[in-house]
């Protein structure tokens, strides 16, 4: 068996693994690549060589193995925490998403407006003396020219081929482009203005139609300033992502871009009274929601641990049954729990006999939650609390009962103390789970109920990752900057906790 | 590294790159028109487009479907210039956030093309002075009754009430009037404004008016004499859509608000098309449906992509067109935008239904109202917690009629910047 794994065949098998591993790897690169994802492709290539330095030779053997896991933490742990790090220091939000070239230009772009009248004409796309041009026909008035960017050649009627609704198919000197020249030429032909009167020059508006329209806005690259050519307003860089009028910020151009605004998205947590008030009783409810949790969970699922610990009838089935609900995709036990707590139709209620609004009220919608949760989380607990009193040794609790203790002693001064020094771990990281357990909630209540008619930002069961997401995605203003710095801000409280509770129960010792 | 595995490695970087070469996803090419929409639309674009497809000569025009309509929506937020569309088939209320977010870009019709549609569809497409699309569907609701309960159409609000009271245990109807399509928000709005609550006001002259709202104390008046029993609704109107649908065709609702994209069900079961907006409580002033439109929006990538006049040229000779919007609509049996196409012969009676109810009261969507949140919630959260608040938990209907319409003032004040 060993040789297998050292000979020819195994080589072959590694290299034809390489081989296809490398594949895909070499063409998410290329695909990053023509996206102009330059940083993930510059990860991407790293990768390939790594592999291949890793794999072929024998700099190595340890990296052999954690080389997959480090490559995967730096992608999908590392990477997505930088990047959130990065924008919570930015005013990344709906208006100010793109970079700050992009935002010039298609201010520029916006910056023009037809005239008064909405004068349009139809046209022809064609080259006039080597010149990108348009053969313009005014219908209406039986009107015909050539623009180009610098002129205006003036026509006679008699000198062209018109057809029957009066436009002009062809020109003396003008050459048509073909269809397939025209899609060619699309993006030169579009960033055209071609010639009119004035300060008004024609903008196709697709291939058959030219609007008048004059430039509005003018750029000037090395004040990095917008002019209104008309009212002569001056835009300036406001330091936040958008070009202002000095001393009106609320007059800015749009698009804006992202710009750094460094501390302000956490200073905004507490000083923004629309943020602060709300997010200390979700902070509030999230503690608890996650303590009660573990509590809760830990709790029935040791009760049975303990019950079923015993040689009873049927011992098999129970421990069948009560893990069924683990088994269970939780997204579908959520949503099958949503159902049987609806108001008008839902089974609680009609074993009841009440007509709860479970989810309208705040009280009622807590307990829901708390009650779900625990059916998706005591079967770990009474997995792992069933483990655990396997490896408590018999003769500790023997010799307690020799001693005269009593069943209940027992359990409080030798049972539960080395089974919380068991599952400590599970403990404060089921409390981490829990503390970001976004599925729940957004499944189950949506964070609800919320008084929006009070002008509540958060629902009475939102916890801080739904208030998060309700910040960031939740409505037609998407504030990603913000919610990146909340994201960290639990990332913080989550980890403190963690670090916290491991250092209490001295869990890490054993591993020193 | 020995030099063999030196070999070795080459050997697996040139068969990598060969390889991967075989498999590099083409990008867009330089005569290609991408189109973005949703399950049902994008299917039925294919369709027409396979059925006709020189809209725009020299171009090929590729549709991308995606499962859903928020499938789209969140893929088009996520859209960046590599990999997102140069048209999406979208909804009025993307205008603004996407006009502000740089994705769309705006387009100038002429007047010749601007005189197909009504100017309050372009108005649905406007942000900032700006149009960012063409009109395409007509999305409205309506309310139709059922013939085998009810045998003449309502004058009144009160009407409806007085017809659900005396028959609710003898035909055992599970509510009078409710929402079926369009949810307890945009679906409701005609319930709303029967009841005296518009979303915004206007004055004689059509004109908005910024910094007014509804009579609260009216509105709320009103709800408590139709829609309570005391403290406690009457079952009338269910403060959700849940089940309402369902109940309407097994004949247990006499009156549902029903959305045009849906009526085939209706027909399917039997049901003539009974069209009409909500009465009002004053039986000369119906309620008021959102009568908005979907359209072809024109994205800032079409211009990244180089094929920016090919996607204005199809914007105008396909989805602007009465042609293009006759074939579109045939299969897609929404009722058409473009006043030609709405005239056409092949329209069904039901898409002219939902228009005619449409014409009789509408109030246009303007998003940048209704996604405003200045007043600390904006018209789609507030309006269903309007219902919640009265219906379920029993607050009293002029105190939370009062709340709703100072939101939507200082939600309406606020928008007006975004016009």
């Amino acid at each position: 068996m060993t040789s297998f794994f050292r000979g020819k065949v195994s080589f072959a098998l590694k290299l034809i693994f390489l081989l296809l591993l490398g594949s895909v790897l070499v063409t998410l690169t290329q695909s990053a690549l023509a996206q102009g994802e330059y940083v993930i492709a510059g990860f991407l290539a790293i990768t390939i060589i790594l592999l291949a330095l890793t794999y072929l030779s024998k700099i190595s053997i340890p990296l052999k193995f954690f080389l997959p896991g480090i490559l995967l933490l730096v992608a999908f742990v590392l990477s997505p925490i930088l990047f959130t790090v990065t924008m919570s220091g930015y005013n990344y939000k709906t208006g100010n998403i793109i970079s700050k070239q992009e935002a010039i230009e298609q201010i520029k772009n916006r910056g023009f407006e037809p005239d008064a009248e909405g004068t349009s004409f139809e046209i022809k796309i064609g080259r006039y003396q080597n010149q990108e041009a348009i053969l313009v026909s005014d219908p209406l008035n039986k009107a015909y020219f050539i623009s180009t960017e610098t002129d205006r050649v003036p026509l006679l009627a008699s000198d062209l081929t018109i057809n029957e609704f009066d436009v002009a198919e062809s020109a003396p000197n003008f050459e048509i482009l073909s269809d397939a020249q025209m899609a060619k030429a699309d993006e030169l032909y579009s960033l055209k203005r071609f010639k009119y009167q004035d300060e008004y020059f024609i903008a196709l508006e697709g291939f058959e139609i030219g609007i008048v329209s004059r430039q509005v806005l003018d750029f000037d690259e090395a004040t990095d300033q917008f002019k209104n050519i008309i009212t002569g307003e001056i835009y300036v860089d406001n330091g936040r992502g958008n070009y202002a009028i000095e001393g009106q910020p609320e007059l800015f151009l749009e698009p804006g871009w992202r710009a750094p605004i460094w501390f302000e998205n956490y200073t905004k947590l507490f000083t923004d009274e629309r943020l602060r008030g709300p997010l200390l009783s979700v902070f509030i409810w999230t503690v608890t929601f996650a303590s009660l949790s573990v509590l809760t969970t830990f709790a029935l699922g040791l009760l049975l641990a303990l019950a079923l610990n015993k040689p009873i009838r049927g011992r098999r089935v129970y421990r069948s049954i009560l893990i069924l609900p683990y088994a269970m995709p939780s997204i579908m036990s959520i949503l099958i729990w949503g159902g049987m707590f609806n108001t008008e139709f839902g089974a609680i209620n009609n074993l009841l006999g009440t007509d709860i609004a479970w989810f309208q009220n705040a009280l009622f919608a807590k307990f829901a939650i708390i009650l779900v949760n625990l059916w998706l989380g005591f079967p770990y607990f009474y997995l792992v609390s069933s483990g655990a009193l396997q490896a408590i040794p018999s003769e500790l609790l023997e010799a307690a009962a020799i001693d005269g203790a009593n069943p209940r002693q027992i359990f409080r001064q030798i049972t539960l103390p080395l089974l919380l020094q068991i599952l400590s771990p599970l403990l404060i990281a089921s409390f981490a789970f829990n503390f970001n357990n976004f599925n729940l909630i957004y499944l189950l209540t949506g964070g609800g109920p919320r008084a929006e008619l009070d002008g509540e930002l958060a629902g009475a069961t939102d916890i801080l990752i739904s208030f998060t997401y309700k910040i960031a995605f939740g409505s037609s203003v998407q504030d990603l900057g913000l919610a990146s710095a909340i994201s960290l801000v639990i990332f913080i409280l989550v980890a403190s906790i963690s670090m916290y509770g491991i250092r209490k129960s001295k869990v890490l010792e054993s591993f020193q | 590294m020995t030099k063999k595995r030196y070999g070795v490695a080459g050997v697996i970087a040139a068969a990598a790159i060969a390889v991967s070469g075989l498999v590099v996803p083409s990008a867009q090419a330089a005569n290609e028109i991408v189109v973005w929409a949703d399950g049902e639309r994008g299917p039925n674009l294919v369709k027409v487009l396979k059925e006709k497809g020189d809209w725009v000569a020299g171009y090929t025009v590729t549709v991308k479907s995606f499962s859903n309509f928020d499938a789209l929506k969140d893929a088009f937020d996520k859209a960046t210039s590599a990999s997102g569309p140069d048209i999406v088939m979208g909804a009025n209320d993307w205008v603004p956030t996407g006009a502000k977010s740089g994705k769309l870009a705006p387009i100038t019709l002429t007047s010749a093309v601007k005189a197909r549609f009504t100017s309050g569809q372009f108005f649905d497409l406007t942000y900032k002075g700006k149009l960012y699309g063409v009109p395409v569907d007509v999305n409205n609701v309506a309310m139709i009754y059922n013939t085998n309960l009810v045998t003449t159409a309502p004058k009144s609000f009160g009407e409806m009430v007085n017809f659900y009271k005396a028959n609710k245990a003898s035909k055992g109807l599970k509510a009078g009037l409710c929402v079926a399509g369009g949810g307890m928000s945009w679906g409701a709005h005609s319930v709303f404004s029967a009841l005296g609550a518009d979303a915004y006001q206007f004055d004689s002259r059509g004109n908005i008016v910024y910094n007014r709202s509804f009579n609260g104390t009216t509105f709320g008046k009103n709800v408590r004499t139709y829609l309570l029993d005391g403290k406690k609704s009457n079952g009338f109107f269910p403060a959700t859509d849940a089940g309402c649908k369902d109940n309407f065709l097994d004949g247990k609702v006499p009156y549902a608000i029903i959305g045009n994209w849906e009526w085939k069900d209706y027909v399917a079961k039997g049901f003539t098309m009974n069209l009409m907006p909500v009465p009002g409580v004053n039986a000369t002033k119906p309620g008021k449906m959102f009568g908005s439109v979907s359209g072809a929006l024109l994205t800032t990538f079409a211009a990244d992509h180089g094929v920016e006049a090919g996607a204005k040229s199809l914007l105008v000779n396909f989805f602007a067109s009465t042609d293009g919007q006759v074939r579109y609509q045939k299969v897609e049996g929404r009722p058409p935008a473009e006043k030609g196409a709405a005239l056409d012969a092949t329209v069904s009676a039901a898409q002219r239904g939902f228009g005619a109810a449409a014409s009789l009261s509408s109030i246009p969507q303007i998003g940048a109202f209704l996604n405003n949140n200045a007043g600390g919630a904006n018209y789609w959260d507030s309006a269903p917690a309007f219902w919640t608040a009265v219906l379920v938990d029993g607050k009293d209907p002029v105190v939370e009629g009062n709340k709703l319409a100072a939101i939507w003032r200082a939600n309406t004040t606020a928008g007006k910047s975004d016009l």
